[in-house]
């Protein structure tokens, strides 16, 4: 059973007279311990359908299904409430919070959630991505690298089934962004996790099992 | 790090604590500008009180008599015995004290000679303030004097006066500053010794205060004099109760005037809050992104407001409370009449009004942040 399952999703913006569609009638599906990545040009409609697998959008047409369950029309409270539990983000500027530490950072999205303790799980995360000496640290006393890591970290601190990924090594060196990646797909494997990346960057492509294509809000082979 | 892991229990609070110190230059402003109106408030309001108790103390005990003589219509050139035991009947509440008076001229050993009033009552020790000396619960012998004229007569306690052929020994000394009002206080003998006069000249009461001395006279009034026969002449003080009244007016437009600047202090958080949830945008996409329910972006910043307002309204308290301090001094003479409940309660009106205000201008930037689309907070 797919982790994450779009049919015939489409979504279409209007904005004054002008009508686009972004995303045409799109099939996908990632399975668990797979990393898919999805590439295209610029206006391609990658970032459309990243935020319609995060639940973070609504599709105009098809369906959305989550652990074979129709998320479609979830009321904004409930996509939050999935999110919170089966998804993972990373970001292209990592997006930490400045005024957190690491670990705080990594604890954010159970912070408000006062009946689960995810201290632990942060701490072993964080040493799971080689930043077990920088726990108390702030983002600014972080180099991009570790950012990115710390992102991930807390990404998978609510134990996500699919780990989303926008850009996660556009802001990084080559070298870095390999061992991100190398990272990503170590974690991928022990967690059990499905990958969505987006990206235009040819070495992320190397590390995916899948590639999809997507021009024009239409799916390639 | 102790004080971080008790904050991680309340996580709105951590997160606005830390979002308070990120800019702390802003914070400070924002802060300041509800210091300045709670301290507008407080002081305006202290103020106001301390003038209040001011007036009472210099009003004195007067507010609280109503003095009652022979009206123009009055067939007796007096009040009549009948009378005053018709106002006992009456009033019941308080204490009715008739009185004769008359002018005597007192010879000194030395020589010297006073022109004086003479009072003749029972009930001394209600009416005098001694200064010396003790005034009997009933006048039935010897003779109260007033400080001034023992003084200028070279009197003592035990001297005999003269009045009226009768020798009192002296007893007491009557507080002079007191007895400006009816009746005079220069020299003060059992009402026996004026028995050749058949009427009370003056009937004081005394009430518990100016209110109680107003429905006093009220019902005096309305017992003895029609609209065009005044039997009697009711006096009371109106002054406390006028006083007061100018000064809640008073205090009312100087707590309007307090409560402006703190209406602009509110403006100025609405706009701080405003403008730092705007350039938080992303930030607040990135929360909403990973699981963080509106409800929790909403408290977070009200959170952030609240206290701006607490810390704010704080230091306003404390900086009022040295400002009330300073007043009640100058004013009244006495610092610590700014720690009364009737001055200090400003302080708590000050610091309740700080937080409400800006937890309302709180409300419309944790509205509006908590409830943008996620996808377009993170677009920045």
């Amino acid at each position: 059973m797919s982790v994450v399952e779009l049919r015939g999703v489409g979504k279409r913006y209007e904005s004054g007279a002008e009508i686009i569609d972004a995303l045409k009638r799109v099939d996908f599906s990632a399975e668990r311990g797979e990393m898919v990545t999805i590439t295209g040009p610029s206006g391609s409609g990658k970032s459309t359908m990243l935020n319609l697998i995060g639940l973070l959008d609504e599709p105009t047409e098809g369906t959305v299904s989550l652990q074979g369950r129709n998320v479609t029309d979830l009321s904004e409270d409930e996509r939050t409430e999935e999110r919170r539990s089966a998804l993972g983000f990373v970001f292209q500027d990592f997006h930490l919070l400045p005024m957190l530490t690491a670990v705080e950072n990594v604890e954010l999205p159970s912070m408000w959630d006062t009946s689960v303790d995810r201290h632990d799980r942060a701490v072993d995360l964080l040493r799971r991505v080689g930043l077990g000496d920088r726990l108390t640290h702030t983002p600014d006393e972080l180099s991009g690298g570790q950012k990115q890591r710390v992102a991930i970290a807390r990404s998978l601190v609510n134990e996500p089934e699919v780990l989303l990924a926008d850009e996660p090594t556009g802001n990084l060196d080559q070298e870095t962004g390999g061992t991100i990646l190398d990272e990503i797909t170590r974690l991928k494997n022990e967690e059990d996790l499905a990958v969505v990346a987006i990206t235009h960057d040819e070495q992320l492509v190397e590390y995916a099992d899948r590639v999809v294509r997507l021009v024009d809000g239409v799916t390639r082979p | 790090m102790r004080i971080a892991s008790l904050l991680w229990r309340f996580p709105s609070v951590l997160m606005a604590w830390r979002n308070l110190g990120r800019n702390r230059l802003r914070t400070a402003l924002a802060a300041l500008g509800i210091v300045i109106g709670v301290v507008a408030i407080c002081s305006l309001g202290m103020a106001t009180v301390a003038l209040e108790q001011q007036a009472t103390a210099q009003l004195g005990d007067l507010t609280n008599e109503v003095t009652v003589s022979s009206g123009p219509d009055s067939d007796t050139d007096g009040v009549t015995e009948e009378q005053v035991e018709e106002m006992r009947a009456i009033v019941t509440d308080a204490r009715v004290i008739p009185q004769k008076t008359n002018a005597t001229t007192l010879e000194a050993r030395n020589g010297m000679e006073a022109r004086m009033s003479v009072t003749g009552v029972t009930d001394a020790s209600a009416l005098y303030d001694l200064t010396e000396g003790e005034a009997p619960e009933r006048l039935h012998s010897g003779a109260l004097i007033s400080n001034a004229t023992a003084d200028r007569l070279g009197l003592e306690s035990g001297d005999p006066v003269e009045y009226d052929g009768r020798i009192y020994r002296i007893r007491g000394f009557i507080e002079s500053e007191h007895s400006f009002g009816f009746g005079g206080g220069d020299l003060v003998i059992p009402v026996s010794g004026l028995a050749d006069q058949r009427h009370y000249d003056t009937v004081t009461i005394i009430a518990a205060d100016g209110d109680a001395a107003g429905r006093i006279g009220d019902r005096l009034d309305t017992r003895f004099n029609a609209e065009n026969d005044e039997e009697l002449r009711v006096t009371t003080f109106g002054n406390r109760a006028q006083v007061g009244g100018f000064l809640d007016t008073l205090s009312l437009a100087l707590l309007g005037i307090g409560g402006i600047s703190l209406v602009v202090a509110s403006v100025a958080i609405l706009n701080v809050m405003l403008m730092s949830t705007v350039e938080r945008r992303g930030e607040i996409g990135v929360l909403r992104a990973v699981g963080i329910r509106r409800g929790e972006v909403l408290r977070m910043i009200l959170t952030e407001a609240t206290l701006l307002g607490a810390l704010g309204g704080l230091i306003g308290a404390l900086v009022s409370l040295a400002t009330g301090m300073v007043l009640f001094h100058v004013i009244t003479g006495d610092a610590t009449g700014a720690l009364g409940w009737a001055s200090s309660r400003y302080l708590v009106y000050g610091f309740g009004f700080a937080v409400t205000a800006s937890v309302l201008s709180g409300v419309y930037p944790a509205w509006k942040a908590a409830n943008e689309s996620p996808v377009e907070a993170l677009r920045g």
